[in-house]
C-alpha cells in the first residue's frame, strides 16, 4: 500500500511538474482543476493493462519514431531522438531502464495523442489542455523535458475514442473491465498467486485454510464475484489433498524409527515424495508464469496471442491432471493410513484396478515402489529361507519353535499381509519354499538347498540380486517361486529320502512298531512276557531294556541298521495302582531331528496306540499257542489219556478236553484271522499304499498328508478309531475273556496232571503191596487203594466240575462277546471291516448259528 | 533264540529225503556244498539259524541228525559233494551194518538198543541250541529202521521232550502196486500207532499219490525215487519258508501247526503244492495268479496223498483247517479276492461244528533260486479224507494177520515173545479210533461224539481198556 501511495505521490509531483511551467505561461488561477485531469489520466495509463497490439519490438519501435520525426521535417529532432536513444540503450547497471521498449512506445503513444488532439475537435474538450508531454521516467526527465520543450506547443489529452467504431468494442470491455476491477477487490493475479500457495499449502493472502469449512476458501469478507469464490475453493481441493498427503508423508516419517512404519510404509512414503517433487515441479513453473500480468480481455483480444500469464481458468487447466493423481493420492493415503506391509500392498492394488491408462499408468509406477521391498522380502524368503521383516509386513510370520515343529508350526501365512495380487497358492507355494529352506537349513544342517536356489534363480531368469522382481510381474515371480518350490522341494525330498533315509525308518518302525518283524516280537515276547505279568510298578524298565536288547540280538533284528536299532526304545507308560506290566510296556522309537517334523509326538502316540493293541493282540495270540502248547497232540493222546490204568478217572476229563479244544479253536480262529486281517488288510494295503504316495510326493507337505493318511487308515481299520470306540470295546472283553480261558486251561491241565500222577502213585503203591501177597494186608491194602481211589475219583468229580462250570462260563461269555462283535461289525464305517466280518464267517458258521 | 529245530533222519527213505530237503535249503540260503556262504547271499532278511548253526570257521551245519542201521545210503551221502555238510559226529550208522530186514520189530528193538548213542547226539544238539522248538522226524512207515527205529525214536523223544513240538514227514508206502516188502501192512500200522499216539504232526507223504503226480502232472512215464524225493524236498522246504522268512505271522513251528491242528488226534496233513516241476524238465509255465495257485491247490490231483475214498465218501470230507503258504510277489490285496472267489465258487467243504478259513501266509522267496513262475504255492491241510488211507493200512493189515502171515519175523523180538501179539491190536484199535474220530469230523456233532453222557463217564468207572477211544471208556 506504502508503495502504491508512493507511485501515486510522485504521479502526482510528475504531473504538477509537467503541468505547472505551460500553464505559468497561459493563466494562473486555473491551476488546480488543471492539474486534475492530467494527474487522472496519467494514472488511467499508468493503470491500463492493455497490452499493445504490436510486437514488442524495440529497434522497430526506435525506427518508426525515426522516421514519424522525419515525415514531420524535424529530421534534426530525428537525430537528437538517435542520439538520446543511443544513450539511453548504452546505459546499463542498477537504475537502468529494463523496459525501453515499453518507454518508448508510451512516449510514442502519447506524442501520437496529442497529434491527434491537434487534429480532432476534442482538443478543447474534456482532456482539455492535459500533459503536454507525458512522462513517468523521472530518470530522463531532464531529456523529456528538452524534448517536452522542443514539442511543447501541443497539448497533451486523454484519448478519448468514442466516436471511432473501431475503439467501441475497445471502450466496452475496458469499461468491463473497469466494472469489474471496481466489483473485485482482489485483482486476479493475486488470487492465482495465493491459490498457487494454497496449492502448497501455504495460506495466501486472500486464500486461507478454513479449518471450519476444511478446505481453502476466500474469506467471506472479500467482496470476489461467486464464480471467482466458487472457482478458487474449486482449485484450492488441490492444495487440501496436498496437505492431506504431505502430512501423512511427514507424519509417517516423524514417527519412523519410533513407531514401525514399516518398509512398505517407507517405500510408499518416498513414492508419494517421487509423486509431489513432480508437483513442485509444476507448481514452480506456473509460480513464473503467474509473474506475467494477466492482460484485459480487450488486449488479448486486440493482440489475438496469448502469452505466459496465469489466470484461474488457465490454473483449472493446468491443475486437472495433478488433480486427479492427488486426489488417488489422497485415497491412497486415507486408506493405508492404518495399514502396513502386505495389506497395504493390497490396499493400493485395490485402486490399481482402474480403466483410465493415465491412473493405470500412476499406479503402476507407484506399486512397482510400494511392492518392491514386499517383493524383496519374497525373494529372500524363496531363494535364501531369509525373512528379513523387521517391521511384521510380509505375509510369512516365523515364530520361534522347537526345530521339531518348526515345519509344522514354525510359519505361517498371514492372511491379513498377503496382497491380493499374490494368490492364495502361490503364497502357500512361497510359504512352503521359504519353510522348507529354513527346514532344510535347521533341522536338516543341509547346504546343498543354496545351490538348489541360485539354480532355481537362473531357471527363473532372475538374479539372486536384490530388486530383482516388481510389480505387475506376477508371473515372474510365479516363475521363480515354482522353479525355486520345485528345486528346494526336489532337494529337501532327496535330503529326507537319502540323507535321512525316511523309507527306511518308516518300515522300520513297521517292523518294530507295528510287530512286522515277527521273529523280533515273538522272542521279545518270550522273554519279556514272564517280566510284565509282575504289578507295573516292581518292573525295571533298565531290566526291560536289556531283554529288548536281546530280542534284538537273537533275531533277524540283529541284521538291521544300527541307527535303526539305536533308535528302538523300550517306554513304559504311566501307570496306576494294579497296573501289570504288560498294560505299560511300549516300544518307542525315536525319530530325531529333522525325522520328527514327521514322527511328531502326537504322531508317535498313535504309534503307540497301534502298537499296544497289535502288542495286546500278539500276547492274546501267544496265549492261545500256549494253551495249544498244553493240550497238544501228543501230550493229550500219550501222557495223559492213554494210560491203560486209572483211565476211568481220566476219561471224566475227556469231553471237557474237547470242549476246550473247540473254543480253542473258535478263539484261535477268531485271532488268526484277525491277525490275518491286520496284516492283508491293513498293515500291508496301507503299506503298499504309502509307498506309492510317497514315490509321488513332491513335497514334505505330500509326504506328511501320506504318512497321516496312512496312519489314519491303520488306525481305523484296526478298530482304533473314535467311530468304533465301542466295537474295539467289545474286542477287547474277547481279548480278556481269550486269557482267562488260558488260565484255565493251564490249571485244568495242571489239575489232571496232578491226578494222573497220584493214581500212577496210587497204582505203583497198589502193585507194589499186592506183590507182598499177604493175605491180611492184601484186604487191608485193597481198601486202601479202594479209598485212595474213591477219593480221588471225588476229587477229581469235583474238580472236573468246577473246570467245567467256569469253562461253560467263559464259553457263554465268549459267544455272547463275538456275537456283538460280529453284529457291530456291518454297521461300521470303514468298509474294509466287511473283510474281517468275511474272514471271521468264512464257512458262515456264524450265520447259520444265528440263524438257529 | 532262533526256535532251532533238530531234523532226525531215519532209515533208507528218511536220509534220502532229508538230503534233498538240505540241498534244497542250500541252495535258497546260498550255502554252498560245503556250508559255506555264498559270495552272492548277501540280500540278508533270511533266517539261517533255524535249521543251521555256524561253526567256528563259520560254515553252516544242518541241524541234522543222520541214522540208519546199514550204511548204504549214509555211506552215499558222505561220499557225496556234500560230505562235508553235515556235522560227522551226527551221523550214526550201526555197528554190524545189518539194517533192520523190513521189520519194525527189528528196528525198534535196535533202536532200543542204541538209545544211549542216539539220544546223546540228540541231547548234544538239543543243548547246542538256545530255545529249541522241536524234531522234525523224517522216514518212512514201511521199512525197517525209518518206521521202527523211528517209532521208537518217537516215543523217547517225547518221553523226554515232551514239551518240544515233534513234526514228522512220514512217507507212506505206495499200496497201488505190489512192494517188495511184504510186511509192509505190519510195519505201517505199528509206526502209526506212535505217529498217532507220538507226534505232534504228520506230514503225510503218500508215494501212490507222488508217483501219479509224477506221471499225470510231470508226465514222467516212470518216475524215479529221486524225482519223486525232490517234491518231497519241495514241500518240505517251502512248508518251512515261514520259519526262514520271517514276516508278521507263522514265524515259528508251533504257530504254523496250532492254528492247522484244533483237535490234538488229527494231525495228519496233507499237502499240495502248485506249480511243480522237477529238475532238468522244461516244464510249460503257467499263469500264476494268487487265485490260480489257490484254486489248483484245492484240486485232489495236486494233493500229495491219494485218496481212497468211494465218490459218495469223498463228498464227505471235509477240510478241518487249511494253511495256504504262497511264495514270491504278491500283492496281499489278491489274497482277499482270491478267498471272496473260492468262497463264492464253494470250492472248500470245511468242518461244521466250528469256524474256519483258509489261511494264506504270504511268504518271501529265495532270491537264489530262480523260478519259472511268479508265484508258488503249497498248502497244508488237515482233511478227513486222510482217514481212508488209514482204513487202506487197516484193511491190508487185517488182510496179513487173518493169514497169520509173516508174524514170525516179529516173534523173534521182545515185543512179541511168546505170541505176544497185543500191540498189533493195540495199533489196531488206536488206528480204528483215529479214523472214527476223523469220521466224527465230518459230521456237525463232533463234540458231542463219544460223548452222550459225560457225567455217565463217571459211574464207568472199572470199565477199563484202551481209553483212546472214548466209546470204549464209555
Amino acid at each position: 500500500m506504502a508503495d502504491q501511495l508512493q507511485t501515486l505521490d510522485l504521479v502526482k509531483e510528475l504531473v504538477y511538474r509537467l503541468v505547472v511551467p505551460s500553464d505559468r505561461n497561459s493563466a494562473e488561477q486555473n491551476q488546480p482543476p488543471d492539474l486534475e485531469k492530467p494527474l487522472k489520466y496519467a494514472i488511467r495509463i499508468l493503470n491500463s493493462r492493455m497490452t499493445p497490439s504490436v510486437a514488442a519490438d524495440e529497434s522497430a519501435i526506435v525506427e518508426s519514431i525515426k522516421r514519424l520525426l522525419v515525415n514531420e521535417g524535424k529530421s534534426s529532432d530525428a537525430l537528437t531522438f538517435a542520439d538520446m536513444y543511443m544513450k539511453l540503450s548504452m546505459k546499463s547497471g542498477a537504475g537502468t531502464i529494463k523496459n525501453r521498449w515499453a518507454v518508448l512506445y508510451l512516449l510514442k503513444v502519447i506524442s501520437e495523442d496529442c497529434r491527434k488532439e491537434k487534429s480532432s475537435h476534442l482538443y478543447t474538450s474534456t482532456s482539455s489542455n492535459g500533459l503536454p508531454l507525458l512522462t513517468n521516467e523521472t530518470d530522463n526527465l531532464r531529456f523529456f523535458k528538452s524534448q517536452k520543450t522542443i514539442d511543447s506547443k501541443g497539448k497533451g489529452g486523454i484519448l478519448m475514442v468514442s466516436k471511432d467504431p473501431e475503439s467501441i468494442r475497445e471502450i466496452a470491455i475496458r469499461e468491463f473491465a473497469d466494472l469489474v476491477t471496481e466489483e473485485t477487490e482482489v485483482p486476479e493475479d493475486a488470487l492465482v498467486r495465493d491459490v498457487l500457495f494454497a496449492c502448497q499449502g501455504i495460506d495466501g493472502k486472500y486464500v486461507k485454510f478454513d479449518s471450519h469449512l476444511d478446505g481453502y476458501a476466500l474469506s467471506d469478507s472479500l467482496i470476489v464475484p461467486r464464480a471467482t469464490r466458487i472457482m478458487v475453493r474449486k482449485l484450492c481441493e488441490l492444495g487440501w489433498l496436498f496437505r492431506k498427503v504431505k502430512n501423512y508423508i511427514f507424519e509417517s516419517m516423524e514417527q519412523f524409527p519410533a513407531e514401525d512404519v514399516g518398509t512398505v510404509g517407507q517405500a510408499f512414503c518416498a513414492a508419494l515424495q517421487d509423486e509431489l517433487s513432480d508437483y513442485y515441479k509444476l507448481l514452480a513453473v506456473l509460480e513464473t508464469q503467474s509473474l506475467h500480468p494477466i492482460p484485459l480481455v480487450s488486449e488479448m483480444a486486440s493482440s489475438g496471442h496469448s502469452g505466459n500469464y496465469l489466470s484461474l481458468r488457465r490454473l483449472a487447466v493446468w491443475f486437472a491432471e495433478p488433480m486427479v493423481r492427488m486426489r488417488l493420492m489422497a485415497v491412497l493415503v486415507d486408506s493405508c493410513r492404518v495399514l502396513r506391509g502386505g495389506a497395504m500392498a493390497g490396499a493400493i492394488h485395490v485402486h490399481a484396478q482402474h480403466g483410465d491408462p493415465m491412473i493405470q499408468d500412476f499406479m503402476r509406477r507407484l506399486l512397482r515402489r510400494v511392492c518392491s521391498p514386499l517383493f524383496e522380502m519374497v525373494r529372500s524368503w524363496v531363494l535364501e529361507g531369509e525373512l528379513d521383516d523387521i517391521f511384521a509386513e510380509f505375509f510369512v510370520v516365523g515364530q520361534p519353535v522347537k526345530a521339531e515343529s518348526l515345519w509344522q508350526e514354525g510359519y505361517r501365512l498371514h492372511g491379513g499381509m498377503l496382497p491380493n495380487f499374490i494368490s492364495q497358492s502361490l503364497a502357500q507355494r512361497i510359504l512352503r519354499t521359504g519353510k522348507s529352506i529354513n527346514f532344510l537349513r535347521v533341522c536338516c544342517e543341509d547346504q546343498g538347498w543354496a545351490e538348489a536356489a541360485s539354480e532355481a534363480a537362473a531357471a527363473a531368469g532372475t538374479t539372486t540380486m536384490r530388486g530383482g522382481l516388481g510389480y505387475g510381474e506376477t508371473d515372474a515371480l510365479e516363475t521363480l517361486v515354482s522353479e525355486a518350490a520345485k528345486r528346494i522341494d526336489k532337494h529337501l525330498m532327496d535330503v529326507i529320502f537319502k540323507r535321512y533315509k525316511f523309507r527306511e525308518h518308516c518300515l522300520a518302525i513297521k517292523r518294530y512298531l507295528l510287530l512286522g518283524q515277527g521273529d523280533f516280537v515273538q522272542y521279545l515276547m518270550d522273554i519279556v512276557g514272564p517280566e510284565l505279568s509282575e504289578p507295573a510298578n516292581t518292573i525295571s524298565s533298565f531290566k526291560l531294556a536289556g531283554l529288548l536288547e536281546s530280542a534284538i540280538r537273537s533275531s533277524n533284528a540283529q541284521y538291521d541298521d544300527p541307527d535303526v536299532l539305536d533308535r528302538l526304545r523300550v517306554k513304559m507308560m504311566p501307570h496306576g495302582a494294579g497296573d501289570r506290566g504288560w498294560d505299560v510296556f511300549s516300544l518307542e522309537y525315536s525319530a530325531r531331528v529333522p525325522l520328527n517334523t514327521i514322527f511328531t509326538e502326537s504322531i508317535m502316540a498313535r504309534y503307540l496306540r497301534i502298537f499296544n493293541f497289535l502288542w495286546k493282540l500278539r500276547r492274546v495270540e501267544h496265549a492261545l499257542i500256549g494253551a495249544w502248547k498244553i493240550m497238544k497232540p501228543n501230550f493229550i493222546s500219550s501222557a495223559l489219556f492213554a494210560t491203560k490204568d486209572g483211565s476211568s478217572v481220566m476219561s471224566q476229563f475227556v469231553w471237557i478236553s474237547r470242549r476246550c479244544q473247540v473254543l480253542w479253536n473258535e478263539m484261535n480262529h477268531f485271532v488268526t484271522n484277525l491277525q490275518y486281517y491286520i496284516m492283508f488288510e491293513v498293515l500291508e494295503v496301507s503299506w503298499s499304499q504309502f509307498l506309492e504316495e510317497m514315490d509321488a510326493a513332491r513335497d514334505l507337505d505330500d509326504l506328511l498328508a501320506a504318512h497321516e493318511k496312512y496312519l489314519n487308515a491303520i488306525l481305523e481299520k484296526s478298530l482304533l478309531g473314535e467311530a468304533s470306540l465301542h466295537i474295539s470295546k467289545v474286542l477287547f472283553v474277547l481279548f480278556d475273556l481269550i486269557l482267562r480261558f488260558h488260565g484255565l486251561v493251564d490249571r485244568l491241565y495242571e489239575g489232571i496232571r496232578e491226578l494222573q500222577s497220584s493214581l500212577w502213585k496210587n497204582d505203583s503203591r497198589g502193585r507194589s503191596k499186592s506183590k507182598l501177597k499177604s493175605n491180611n494186608e492184601v484186604s487191608k491194602s485193597g481198601q486202601l487203594i479202594g479209598e485212595g481211589r474213591k477219593a480221588l475219583t471225588k476229587f477229581a468229580g469235583e474238580f472236573r466240575k468246577k473246570m467245567g462250570e467256569e469253562l461253560d462260563k467263559i464259553a457263554k461269555d465268549y459267544s455272547s462277546s463275538l456275537g456283538r462283535f460280529l453284529a457291530e461289525l456291518p454297521v461300521q464305517l470303514n468298509v474294509d471291516l466287511k473283510f474281517l466280518l468275511f474272514r471271521l464267517d468264512f464257512t458262515e458258521f456264524y450265520s447259520r448259528l444265528w440263524a438257529m | 533264540m532262533p526256535r532251532e529245530i533238530i531234523t532226525l533222519q531215519v532209515g533208507q527213505c528218511g536220509n534220502q529225503i532229508g538230503m534233498e530237503f538240505w540241498k534244497q535249503l542250500c541252495l535258497e540260503h546260498g550255502i554252498s556244498k560245503e556250508g559255506i556262504l555264498e559270495d552272492f547271499a548277501t540280500q540278508g532278511g533270511d533266517r539261517k539259524d533255524v535249521f543251521f548253526y555256524q561253526a567256528d570257521d563259520q560254515h553252516y551245519i544242518p541241524r541234522a541228525l543222520l541214522m540208519d542201521l546199514e550204511p548204504r545210503v549214509i555211506n552215499g551221502i558222505q561220499n557225496s559233494e556234500y560230505r562235508n555238510l553235515y556235522n560227522h559226529e551226527n551221523i550214526f550208522v550201526s555197528d554190524h551194518g545189518g539194517g533192520a530186514g523190513n521189520n519194525w520189530a527189528s528196528g525198534y528193538h535196535q533202536g532200543q538198543k542204541v538209545e544211549e548213542d542216539i539220544m546223546d547226539m540228540v541231547d548234544r544238539e538239543a543243548d547246542g541250541s538256545d530255545s529249541l522248538e522241536g524234531f522234525v522226524l523224517c522216514h518212512s512207515i514201511a521199512g525197517g529202521t525209518g518206521s521202527g527205529m523211528g517209532s521208537y525214536l518217537l516215543e523217547t523223544l517225547n518221553d523226554r521232550y515232551s514239551k518240544k513240538l515233534v513234526q514228522t514227514y512220514s512217507v507212506f508206502p505206495n499200496q497201488m502196486e505190489t512192494s517188495d516188502v511184504v510186511v509192509q501192512p505190519y510195519n505201517s500200522l505199528l509206526t502209526l500207532k506212535r505217529l498217532t499216539l507220538n507226534a505232534d504232526c504228520v506230514v503225510v507223504l503218500d508215494n501212490t499219490a507222488l508217483n501219479r503226480i509224477a506221471v499225470e502232472r510231470l508226465h514222467l512215464s516212470n518216475p524215479t525215487f529221486a524225482q519223486t524225493n525232490s517234491l518231497v524236498s519241495t514241500v518240505m522246504s517251502a512248508s518251512t519258508t515261514t520259519l526262514r522268512y520271517p514276516g508278521y505271522m507263522n514265524n515259528d513251528l508251533v504257530g504254523l501247526l496250532a492254528s492247522l491242528i484244533p483237535t490234538p488226534r488229527c494231525h495228519f496233513l496233507m499237502t499240495g503244492y502248485t506249480p511243480l516241476t522237477v529238475e532238468r524238465q522244461a516244464n510249460v509255465i503257467r499263469k500264476t495268479t494268487v487265485l490260480d495257485v489257490m484254486r489248483r491247490l484245492l484240486q485232489t490231483k495236486n494233493i500229495m496223498v491219494s485218496s481212497y475214498a468211494r465218490t459218495k465218501e469223498a463228498s464227505q470230507g471235509k477240510y478241518i483247517s487249511i494253511l495256504n503258504i504262497i511264495q514270491g510277489e504278491v500283492d496281499p490285496t489278491q489274497v482277499h479276492e482270491s478267498l471272496q472267489r473260492i468262497r463264492e465258487r464253494k470250492l472248500v467243504n470245511f468242518i461244521e461244528w466250528g469256524p474256519a478259513s483258509i489261511q494264506v501266509a504270504l511268504s518271501r522267496k529265495s532270491p537264489y533260486v530262480q523260478t519259472a513262475h511268479r508265484v508258488s504255492g503249497l498248502m497244508l491241510a488237515s482233511h478227513t479224507s486222510i482217514r481212508h488211507l488209514f482204513s487202506k493200512c487197516l484193511s491190508q493189515y487185517e488182510k496179513l494177520r487173518k493169514k497169520q502171515a509173516f508174524l514170525d519175523n516179529y516173534r523173534k523180538f521182545p515185543m512179541f515173545e511168546d505170541n505176544d501179539l497185543s500191540e498189533f491190536d493195540e495199533s489196531r484199535e488206536i488206528i480204528e479210533s483215529l479214523v472214527d474220530e476223523y469220521k466224527a469230523c465230518e459230521s456237525p456233532d463232533y463234540i458231542k461224539w463219544g460223548m452222550e453222557d459225560p457225567d455217565g463217564a463217571m459211574s464207568a468207572e472199572g470199565n477199563a481198556t484202551g481209553t483212546l477211544d472214548p466209546k470204549l471208556a464209555l
